[in-house]
């Protein structure tokens, strides 16, 4: 067929042949969870943790929801304070007024008390 | 180093698993700046889509915001994890995470998820009722969609969904390959769809402004990346993915935008 029209739908987060139809790398995802998982699964049973091939999937889609949201709420901050350019603090800001965002604090705290770090190398923050 | 246990140590401890701080300490290996974070390039091209043109994001925004995918994952998986747990099962599924979504208060997520994660399993049954030949899989690699050959990929541009389905079904075996075949087989593995589905078949719009971006977006992106295969043999991850996707390619993009309005 010319048109893929009923294929493109299911492509609405595809945007290039490197990632195929998903934003976000799969084996990327694949190892933030393995790594996740396997020191939570290690340290109970000591057994390797396995993961689903549909699990990235879902999380592709999911963290491109997750992106856009913490996006426009660091937006919003950012237009409270008159600018134009998304800055740390604006997300930080966007963290902290969102209950949803609590886990994130330790990250964009760590962040700030860095100050700007070099290629994201984050200081010792206190857990 | 130290930065890579400051998730594991958050993520436990909101999970309520075990308090492993200094366990974790001790036994992860050493991450790579690299593996431990989303590709910058795909996290700005999102971030962009919602913003208005004439926004501008500082370089530190960029690394808070990748840091902050991660720490989602983590948190995301450690929930989904303890429920394995729970239960005595050793894979975590694509049901789990949607569990866990929900359970850590992204109930508004699991909608969407769920119709993307169903479109996908249609598409795997008709993928493997096609019967693409795999490529090979290579462990020193994760990205080689760029390793077909441009003649199959010219002959695949013909027919749309089998342009599209080549690089999917690839990245699906090298996934099993690498995780020692430990990936069960989608449960639609006998499910094939007719190629000319009916005209009406229209995802649903959960997000009717941005899909027509992500649609546009899709379009012209593809079309750049086909005609440029190859371009990213050796790079890493992250500058691959800003080299590749720097030139949109115009022409494949105006090629593909009456379609995208058509189909609208």
């Amino acid at each position: 067929m010319r048109q893929a029209r009923p294929y493109s739908g299911i492509f609405c987060g595809g945007v290039s042949a490197r990632t195929g139809p998903h934003a976000l790398p799969l084996a990327r995802i694949k190892k933030i969870m393995k790594r996740s998982a396997g020191e939570a699964a290690a340290a109970a049973d000591g057994g390797a943790r396995m993961i689903s091939g549909e699990a990235p999937v879902v999380f592709s889609k999911a963290c491109e929801l997750f992106v856009a949201e913490l996006t426009r709420r660091a937006w919003a901050a950012t237009l409270d304070g008159k600018r134009r350019t998304v800055h740390r603090e604006d997300v930080a800001t966007a963290v902290h007024n969102t209950d949803l965002f609590d886990f994130l604090v330790d990250v964009v705290t760590a962040d700030t008390a860095g100050g700007t770090g070099g290629g994201g190398h984050d200081g010792n923050g206190a857990l | 180093m130290d930065s890579s246990f400051l998730p594991a140590g958050a993520d436990n401890g909101s999970a309520g698993g075990a308090n492993n701080g200094g366990g974790a300490a001790q036994q992860a290996p050493p991450i790579r700046e690299q593996d431990r974070l989303m590709p910058i390039a795909n996290v700005i091209r999102i971030m962009r889509r919602v913003l208005p043109a004439h926004a501008k994001i500082s370089d530190d925004a960029k690394e808070t915001i990748q840091e902050c995918v991660s720490e989602y994952i983590s948190f995301i998986t450690g929930e989904a994890n303890e429920r394995c747990q729970r239960e005595q099962r050793k894979t975590i599924t694509a049901e789990d995470v949607l569990w866990a979504m929900s359970r850590l208060g992204f109930d508004d997520y699991v909608e969407p998820l769920s119709v993307y994660l169903h479109r996908y399993r249609e598409f795997e049954g008709e993928a493997r009722g096609v019967g693409l030949a795999p490529a090979p899989p290579r462990g020193d690699h994760h990205h080689h969609h760029h390793s077909v050959p441009p003649s199959m990929l010219n002959k695949s541009r013909g027919p749309g969904s089998g342009a599209v389905m080549l690089p999917h079904h690839h990245h699906h075996d090298m996934h099993a390959s690498m995780y020692g075949g430990a990936v069960p087989p989608p449960p639609h593995h006998g499910f094939l769809m007719p190629h000319p589905q009916g005209g009406h078949y229209l995802p649903y719009p959960y997000e009717p402004t941005s899909y027509g971006g992500e649609h546009a977006l899709a379009s012209g992106y593809y079309g750049g990346a086909a005609y440029a295969p190859g371009n990213n043999g050796g790079s890493g991850d992250g500058s691959g993915g800003s080299a590749s996707h720097a030139p949109p390619g115009g022409s494949g993009g105006g090629f593909d935008h009456p379609h995208t309005f058509a189909y609208k």
